[in-house]
């Protein structure tokens, strides 16, 4: 369907599809892709100038609200980071409530992705059904937390609350139901005909392709690479707890809905087992303010895939220098080249496949010291906010 | 141990005296200092004969008139290979390697804003990170640049 | 004896008034204007209710009992908002286009019958007279995006006509099977020949009710085909850029579709407006819509969306074909 001159389309910063505001300029013939150009930097917040102004202990909060999906994710590759550099190790016990805190984030966000992709391709119903069953997972974090999100469980040292014995039926209860509910969302994601029509073979992304433009997560291990973080470069407990990394070889959104799905099923399986097996002992070790000079390379698998912080300490109680590369960005360049020569119908559900997280990938603006509150970075609105003044 | 020992020796013997230095601070952990001409040599090398194919990121650090970029390479996701060269201040500008990764395009570009470390070679070094209208030469990881500094400079536009 | 012309004169004149206001009163209140926006805010609080409860929610709530004055809330809300026209629309189809998008669908409701078996306006031909209507509905629909000047509303606007050239085609040819059950091209006629001793049409010719419900979602743009307004897409698609009056006036234009919708199918297939024991017809018309609204509202659940290749292949693979199969069908005997 050709209509002989493109169209400019572009998709944000707001736009029903994007969650979180992020631009990219269409160029469609039709309804086919030509060229798509990538602009982000709507979220920039100035994450990592902040950290460089505030002591370990205060950015042990903000790394957790960079993002507020993946916030177990950043709080862990700190705190491994920091532990380093000083020299001490997390408790066994402290290591095992990482591994079950982490992969109950993991099924919380894969479960809102399958929502959202649903959404996506105007599935409302799965949407909202997957979403109700959320709830059991979001309700278990409040239980051991006391919050949904930002559970601010990770400290350097080791984790600050307990997973106490009364905790643990109740944990295994919502493990069950929910395991039953993926179960049959696993059905239907391959069976329905419908979803089915919108996500094979859409958005393909071959090996070789996805290896080259350093594609991350369930985005290269839907294109059969086998890479996860927790499998190769183990860290908290995972070289004790036993679970199985997925992958498929379709390469499309439905492998990636199937990664997702298949992992999340993995998830529950490995947080059984590290309930049964958890340590007893203490649950974190005390930590000296200064941290000595040195320089460490920390990584974590956060559900979109690999995440990586490198940390510079100068023997002072503040960082020197401290860099994260969040997995969204990583992805980026994988999803352009899964968009072109698409059709303009499936830019949603192709955009939804890599899970963007564009508050993660976007970090550095202005930060107000005093507040400790970071915003969208337009010149309008900044220029509307000091004009006040 | 075996396999980061292994890896060490080979760099070694293809960089010779471009090698400054090399530590192995724990499993799965090595950070090598080369000097800025060596880079396209010992990146291709490390993706083409030692397999390490993926990059993880570009970091940047203010070491105070110069700026150091550190490029993390892992091998089959595990061994992280951090890969260090500085540049002066007054002239950053390293060779781009996005011929040999071309997923290393948008870190490239964010070390560019927020340093302005220029990469010759690269095929689009538009901002990624930073507004439309944000001053030119101003860039904001630079420690000479402070927090209050920099929101002046934005309150004034 | 002479005739009093005056008197004679004053009877026809006083006769003739009386008529006009009734026939206005039937117009616009029942079972004309005021009477189908009633029932067309009532179809739509059925058609939230029961999509809500399919995925697992309340749906409308707390105006009203149930939630039922839900939709008259909205629309006024709307009315209130401000009304925003694009610098460089055309001005007057901007204008026009909800005005002729709520009228269409009124206007053709006239010819169902709803009160008995016979409508208020009924004619032979008037089954065409409908079909034509949905053209024109879509012809509207196509101006309302072209002419607000925005990408979303140019291509919604596109993907609309798309749609409309490959429905069209099997709709019209499953309405010929009622019409030549009942050997008449009127709505009024087809619903009385569905009366015993004959059955209701949706046993005798279940392959055209099932093709008809399946345009009928095609032309009223719900999923899966609601693709000219997909929502992640395209924004709104051709309603992107209506805003306050025009967009109530738009809402209660869906809404007069879905019913002339539902009560299309009740009319051609469910038997429409006939009395059933001592029940008044109007009650057991209402019951079947409110049975095909349900239908249409199950059907828009269960679906994800289709993408526009897709549903042009399908239509003209497989819905055509059903169609044309249909009226052979009704042409060997078997169908009325």
């Amino acid at each position: 369907m050709s209509y002989g001159s493109t169209i400019k389309v572009p998709l944000g910063p707001q736009h029903p599809a994007l969650k979180e505001p992020g631009n990219f300029l269409f160029e469609v013939d039709g309804e086919t892709v030509v060229d798509v150009k990538p602009r982000i930097g709507y979220n920039h917040r100035g994450v990592e100038k902040a950290f460089e102004l505030r002591t370990y202990i205060q950015n042990i909060y903000l790394a957790e609200r960079i993002c507020g999906i993946c916030s177990d994710a950043h709080t862990t590759c700190y705190t491994q980071a920091i532990e380093e550099l000083l020299g001490v190790e997390a408790p066994p016990r402290a290591r095992y409530i990482r591994v079950i805190i982490a992969e109950l984030e993991r099924i919380q966000s894969h479960a809102l992705w399958v929502g959202i992709a649903a959404h996506e391709i105007g599935f409302d119903t799965l949407f909202m059904y997957v979403w109700r069953d959320r709830e059991t997972v979001l309700d278990l974090f409040e239980m051991i937390s006391g919050n949904r999100i930002h559970y601010a469980m990770n400290t350097i040292g080791g984790v600050r609350r307990d997973i106490h014995a009364a905790m643990v039926p109740k944990i295994k209860k919502g493990l069950d139901f929910l395991e039953k509910r993926l179960k049959y969302y696993l059905d239907v994601v391959q069976t329905e005909q419908t979803i089915l029509k919108r996500a094979a073979g859409v958005g393909v992304l071959k090996p070789k392709d996805a290896v080259d433009l350093c594609a991350l997560g369930p985005t290269l291990r839907a294109s059969g690479i086998n890479n996860d973080v927790r499998a190769d470069d183990p860290y908290a407990a995972y070289d004790e707890v036993p679970f199985n990394v997925i992958t498929h070889d379709g390469c499309d959104v439905s492998s990636r809905m199937l990664v997702r799905c298949e992992e999340m099923l993995e998830s529950i399986k490995a947080i059984g087992y590290a309930l049964d097996h958890m340590p007893e002992g203490v649950i974190r070790v005390r930590v000296p303010m200064k941290v000595p000079k040195g320089e460490v390379v920390s990584r974590v698998e956060a559900p979109r895939g690999e995440l990586i912080h490198y940390a510079k300490s100068n023997g002072t109680t503040k960082p020197e220098r401290y860099k994260v590369r969040s997995p969204t960005l990583g992805n980026i360049p994988a999803l352009c080249k899964m968009l072109l020569g698409g059709y303009v119908a499936d830019i949603p559900i192709v955009l939804a496949g890599i899970d963007p997280c564009f508050s993660c990938m976007d970090r550095m603006a202005f930060v107000d010291v005093k507040k400790n509150k970071g915003w969208n970075w337009t010149m309008q609105q900044l220029r509307r906010k000091y004009a006040k003044k | 141990m075996e396999k980061e020992n292994e890896i060490v020796k080979k760099l070694k013997n293809f960089l010779k005296e471009n090698l400054v230095r090399t530590t192995v601070p724990k499993e799965r952990r090595i950070f090598v200092y080369i000097k800025k001409d060596a880079l396209k040599d010992a990146v291709k090398y490390l993706v083409k004969d030692l397999e390490f194919k993926h990059l993880s990121t570009i970091t940047g650090v203010d070491l105070g008139g110069k700026i150091e970029v550190i490029y993390h390479m892992a091998y089959k996701g595990s061994i992280v290979l951090s890969i260090r060269l500085t540049v002066s201040e007054k002239n950053p500008s390293v060779p781009t390697i996005t011929d040999l990764i071309p997923g290393a395009v948008l870190y490239e570009r964010e070390v560019h804003d927020l340093f302005g470390v220029n990469f010759e070679g690269h095929p689009d070094l538009s901002p990624l990170v930073l507004p439309e209208g944000w001053p030119q030469g101003v860039y904001p990881l630079r420690k000479e640049h402070k927090l209050e500094h920099l929101r002046e400079m934005t309150s004034k536009k | 004896m002479e005739l009093d012309h005056a008197a004679v004169e004053k009877e026809v004149c006083k006769e003739m008034t009386e008529e006009i206001i009734v026939s206005m009163l039937k117009i616009l209140v029942f079972p004309g204007a005021l009477f189908l926006f009633a029932l067309a805010f009532f179809y739509e609080w059925v058609d939230r209710k029961f999509f809500a409860r399919v995925q697992n929610r309340y749906g409308p709530l707390h105006t009203g009992l149930h939630g039922i004055l839900q939709p008259i809330a909205d629309f006024f809300k709307l009315l209130s908002k401000e009304d925003i026209t694009p610098h460089s629309s055309d001005k007057l189809m901007f204008f026009l286009t909800p005005i002729f998008y709520f009228a269409l669908p009124l206007t053709t409701l006239f010819v169902i019958p709803i009160l008995g078996q016979t409508s208020l306006i009924a004619f032979e031909g008037d089954l065409i007279f409908v079909i034509f209507a949905f053209t024109l509905i879509i012809i509207t629909v196509f101006l309302a995006g072209w002419s607000s000047m925005n990408r979303f509303g140019t291509i919604g606007s596109m993907r609309a006509v798309l749609q409309m050239l490959s429905y069209e085609i099997p709709m019209g040819l499953v309405t010929t099977g009622p019409a030549i059950a009942a050997s008449s091209l009127s709505i009024s006629e087809i619903v009385k020949w569905q009366s015993p001793p004959n059955f209701w049409l949706i046993l005798l010719q279940p392959l055209g009710f099932a093709v008809f419900t399946i345009c009928l979602l095609a032309e009223l743009q719900l999923v899966p085909f609601d693709i000219p307004e997909a929502e992640t897409e395209i924004v709104a698609g051709w309603r992107t850029e209506f805003t306050g009056r025009k967009l109530a006036l738009l809402r209660l234009g869906r809404d007069l579709e879905l019913v002339l919708a539902s009560a299309l199918i009740t009319s051609l297939y469910l038997g429409g407006s006939q009395q059933f024991w001592l029940i008044p017809p109007i009650v057991i018309f209402l019951v079947k819509t409110t049975f095909a609204v349900m239908l249409l509202s199950l059907l828009r659940a269960v679906f994800a969306r289709f993408r526009i290749d897709q549903m042009l292949s399908g239509m003209w693979k497989y819905l055509l074909p059903l169609a044309a199969l249909q009226i052979i069908l009704i042409q060997l005997g078997l169908g009325g």
